[in-house]
């Protein structure tokens, strides 16, 4: 085989593993606009947030990285609810902005605390299959990728049971539906939302856990292009698709790969951009999106 | 919420903002040195301007503790000082010197990043007595932005900072006599940064002096996290010696994947900005081994003093950057002595002129390694040494003093 | 003195960025753009003066209308996506033509010294106001000689018929085309104009600052631009000048509280956003100052 070909096929591999922490961050952003028609611009900070405190645990106890992966879990679930109390709880529910303009209060906030907190230093997260790779005939093969991709999957088959056989899930679906002909049903509002931002926060937190490992160092240089990344993805996938932001992750990892091999690094980002703006002028709805909102 | 209500708290919330923006320090006392440090203090460069803080306190501690600068006229003057974040963003570092100017600063330690550097030079005075420029007249002392050839752009731009080229022609000329069979290098580099961008090129340039065979730069964004296919062409060219041009955050990603690659040069030289601890606490491990060409080490007795001083009382960390503020601090005091500044509030205009004129007579002074020459466009010669980390931390491999 | 007259012309920059922005989201769209927009008058206007030697006022047009010349052509295309498929769509295009001047090389020697766009390196020698000897106050007047025009101006197309197209196709596109508003040309030439204030105020940027470099037109200014008019307040023109004044006395004003100056800034964010959800001048407000600016003046006349 020719090293063209081998090198694209590695890209490929490489594009797609790397792609499911697009994907896991993005299946956030979909659940809070699909679900609640909201528009959460902290969530990538929730994230990281969820992964810094998990790294605080880990210093103070040395703990299991099961340990470390249980807190950043809880501890972005409770960001989720400091987000829903701050950012949306008292909003005017006609007018979207407002709440979104008191997310990037709270991405700044969140990013200023991880500083202050660090002064803005790079910290090693653990990584426990760090250096896990296999051999799959010429191509290397990143294990602790691939263990991502797995629990993307299984976020997002945990997610669609919760959404569509649990009572949670139907009031969640009733609500996102016909607020007041959910409340009216005796429907908390108030309850569903906070148990929905908590949620989403917690699949944020296993989000920030697995790519803080991934990356191997924790730094506040992540939250813009977690929060960019996570947005273009679920936009991609479709709003409300989380299939779609799974799918969208994988193919922007692919598609930015294969860029930086043909193209270079001052092209990368250019041509994967291009490709998305014509995408979405073509295929407005994203790509499992019905309509576009 | 009432209507009222939230009148009222947005009143009690705008009011001190209002109140803040002319809010001004205390009437100064009659002779005063004042020097302003400006770096930044938010944000992912934040360790830069802590450090130079507590750097700059430490030295002007010292000097008031001792009864202050002895002025030329035989009166002392203390110094008194501040610290102003630029949050490494151009506009806010324009917006913070024009205040520092209108005010009663002497002149500035700063700013951290070159990007903010530029501008700041830039709107300067071009040539210092030039009545038709109405650039500032204000004098600025640069600690950390490190860019080469910046202080040309002004005559009131002055830099204490490494000089890259030098440093990087003679490590790449020792390693070829350390490591005789080492032939090619190549080229790591965060290429949308442009301190990096530019160490990027004096590393090409100083490999190729030193007789290597450059193989070719491979490219990455600050803010990228995986570096695969750069490192997978590291892999295939298989060079002796690998050169990274980045900060630490992607040099730590990029190491990270070699280790994963399998990918061992014989050498590995890194970016001076990253021979700090930042590297060592995010992939101390897997930095080992890891060269890099420093203007500070605790390597003689003063250095050693200042260090510890700097970390047990003020909580900050002495490195290549926060180094230079000592030293100008100590330039600063010696020219306040010698040119006649009075540091009264009446003679600002004319000691900012006596500072800048002063600076620019300063041909060699002691600095925390040994001598420090000054150049012709306003820049330092510093004695440098090659730090290695071993264990996570830095040790010095090679002292050329 | 020297120095609010310098933050006076940084607020004139910042409240043609947020005028810009405001102009599309009349037509209820949220744009990322403007800051792509506003890259491109600097790079070009910079260009202008630095390389071409033209004279200033000449090059800060150029600027606005290389701004708007994009504008337009981003207008097309925007008009497929709606809500955040247009933010992202917007923002690819940003992130574009940062990529694009990362890349771009194209420097002239003057004396000792490299002048223009040196890709990665940022572009150098955007010193036309100091070589002219401009005092602080003439940098300042010259600023805001466009930053009224476009107050003015866009004052005056909100009170006339066109404002009210615009604020129609905001409110609800399927009404107002189902009384005859034609929505393309409505909004490409919203996006038009958005693209040639930002542009202007690129260009402005671009000679107060003397260096630009692509790093500075990023995701952060693109939020800032839109978080302008939205923290304003979107009823008229005042409402972004209350958002550049909230936002500059948030940096500048807060800087006495050293550190806690950065941790207040986003809660301020979200406080303000809570407490005023449409911003500092909102419908509710200007309706009253006029009810009583109308109830006034029978009674001076009287």
């Amino acid at each position: 085989m020719s090293d063209l070909v081998l090198d694209v096929v590695q890209q490929a591999l490489n594009g797609f593993l790397f792609g499911s922490s697009y994907a896991l961050i993005g299946i956030g952003f979909t659940m809070i606009f699909g679900v609640m028609e909201k528009l959460n611009l902290a969530f990538g900070v929730t994230a990281l947030g969820g992964a810094y405190a998990a790294l605080l645990v880990f210093r103070l106890t040395h703990g299991p990285f099961l340990l470390v992966f249980l807190a950043s879990v809880v501890a972005a679930g409770l960001i989720g609810l400091v987000v829903e109390v701050t950012c949306f709880r008292w909003m005017p529910r006609d007018y979207p902005l407002a709440a979104l303009m008191a997310t990037v209060g709270m991405l700044f906030f969140v990013e200023e605390i991880i500083v202050h907190a660090t002064n803005g230093m790079p910290l090693a997260f653990p990584a426990p299959l760090g250096q896990l790779m296999f051999d799959v005939g010429p191509w290397l093969f990143r294990g602790d990728l691939g263990f991502m991709f797995l629990v993307s999957l299984g976020v997002m088959g945990g997610l669609w049971l919760l959404v569509y056989r649990t009572r949670l899930g139907l009031a969640t679906r009733a609500v996102s539906q016909q607020p007041v002909a959910a409340q009216l049903c005796g429907i908390g509002l108030r309850r569903v939302n906070a148990a929905v931002f908590v949620l989403t926060g917690m699949v944020g937190g296993v989000a920030g856990a697995l790519i803080g490992s991934a990356v191997g160092n924790l730094s506040p240089l992540l939250a813009l292009p977690l929060t960019v990344k996570g947005l273009v993805t679920a936009v991609l996938g479709g709003l409300g698709s989380i299939p779609g932001a799974i799918v969208a992750g994988l193919l922007l990892g692919v598609v930015e790969y294969q860029a930086l091999y043909f193209f270079g690094i001052g092209y990368r980002d250019m041509v994967t951009y291009l490709l998305l703006f014509a995408f979405l002028v073509f295929r407005p709805g994203g790509l499992f999106g019905s309509r576009a909102r | 919420m009432k209507r009222s209500t939230r009148v009222a708290l947005s009143t009690v919330l705008i009011a001190p903002l209002v109140a803040g923006l002319t809010w001004s320090q205390a009437a100064a006392q009659d002779r005063v040195i004042k020097i302003a440090g400006v770096g930044a203090m938010s944000g992912v460069v934040r360790t830069f301007g802590v450090n130079a803080k507590a750097t700059l306190d430490m030295a002007t501690d010292e000097i008031n503790a001792v009864g202050g600068i002895k002025l030329k006229d035989g009166s002392r003057a203390k110094i008194v000082t501040t610290y102003v974040d630029e949050r490494c963003n151009a506009e806010e570092g324009i917006s913070v010197i024009r205040k520092l100017a209108s005010e009663d600063w002497l002149v500035s330690i700063g700013p951290t990043c070159s990007n903010v550097a530029e501008p700041l030079f830039g709107i300067l005075q071009r040539k210092a007595g030039d009545a038709g420029d109405s650039g500032l007249q204000f004098p600025i002392f640069t600690d950390t932005a490190i860019k080469p050839g910046l202080a040309k752009i002004s005559e009131w731009s002055f830099r204490n900072v490494p000089h890259e080229p030098t440093m990087y022609n003679h490590l790449f000329k020792w390693l070829k006599e350390k490591n005789p069979d080492a032939k090619t290098v190549m080229i790591g580099v965060e290429s949308d940064f442009a301190h990096s961008n530019a160490n990027a090129g004096i590393m090409e340039a100083a490999a190729k002096a030193a007789g290597f065979e450059v193989l070719g730069q491979e490219k990455w964004l600050l803010n990228d996290t995986e570096f695969s296919t750069q490192v997978g062409k590291f892999r295939r060219a298989k060079p002796d010696i690998i050169g990274i041009a980045a900060h630490p955050f992607t040099t730590c990603g990029a190491v990270r994947e070699m280790k994963r690659q399998g990918v061992k040069p014989k050498v590995l030289v890194g970016l001076t900005s990253s021979a700090t601890l930042e590297t060592m606490v995010g992939c101390g491990p897997e930095a080992e081994g890891m060269i890099i060409p420093t203007g500070f080490a605790p390597v003689t007795p003063e250095a050693k003093r200042v260090a510890k001083t700097v970390a047990e009382k003020y909580k900050g960390n002495v490195d290549l950057h926060s180094a230079a503020v000592y030293e100008n601090i100590q330039v600063l005091k010696m020219v306040v002595e010698t040119s006649g500044v009075e540091g009264k509030p009446t003679t600002v205009a004319s000691d900012r002129r006596k500072i800048r004129d002063g600076l620019a007579q300063v041909k060699e002074f002691q600095g925390l390694l040994g001598k420090v020459q000054r150049t012709e466009d306003r820049e330092s010669t510093k004695p440098y040494v090659f730090a290695q980390a071993r264990n996570s931390d830095w040790a010095v491999l090679y002292d050329p003093r | 003195m020297d120095f609010y007259v310098s933050l006076l012309t940084l607020f004139g920059f910042r409240i043609l960025l947020g005028l810009s922005a405001y102009v599309v989201i009349l037509t209820g769209q949220i744009s990322l753009a403007q800051a792509g927009f506003y890259a491109l008058g600097a790079y070009s206007a910079g260009a202008a003066t630095a390389i071409w030697g033209w004279p200033i006022a000449p090059a800060i047009l150029l600027g606005a209308v290389v701004g708007g010349f994009f504008g337009f052509l981003v207008g097309f295309p925007a008009l497929r996506v709606r809500g955040l498929f247009l933010v992202i769509a917007t923002l690819a295009f940003t992130e574009i033509v940062r990529m694009v001047f990362l890349n771009l090389k194209y420097t002239i020697r003057v004396g000792d010294r490299t002048i223009g766009p040196a890709a990665g390196e940022g572009f150098r020698g955007i010193t036309y106001y100091f070589e002219h000897g401009w005092s602080g106050l003439q940098i300042v007047g010259f600023t805001w000689l466009f930053v009224a025009a476009v107050l003015v101006a866009l004052w005056l197309v909100d009170r006339s018929r066109a404002g009210a197209v615009l604020r129609a196709v905001g409110e609800d596109e399927l009404a107002a085309s189902s009384v005859g508003i034609n929505l393309t040309t409505a909004k490409v030439s919203a996006m038009t104009v958005g693209g040639f204030v930002a542009g202007m105020a690129g260009a402005l940027y671009a000679h107060y600052a003397s260096y630009v470099s692509q790093e500075d037109f990023g995701v952060l200014l693109a939020t800032f631009a839109i978080a302008y008019p939205l923290v304003g307040g979107t009823g008229s023109v005042l409402g972004p000048v209350a958002g550049v004044l909230f936002f500059s006395l948030l940096i500048d004003g807060l800087r006495f509280l050293g550190d806690w100056r950065n941790l207040l800034f986003g809660i301020l964010i979200v406080a303000m956003m809570n407490l005023r959800p449409h911003g500092l001048i909102d419908v509710g407000l200007l309706r009253r100052l006029t009810l009583r600016a109308r109830r006034a003046r029978p009674a001076s006349q009287a």
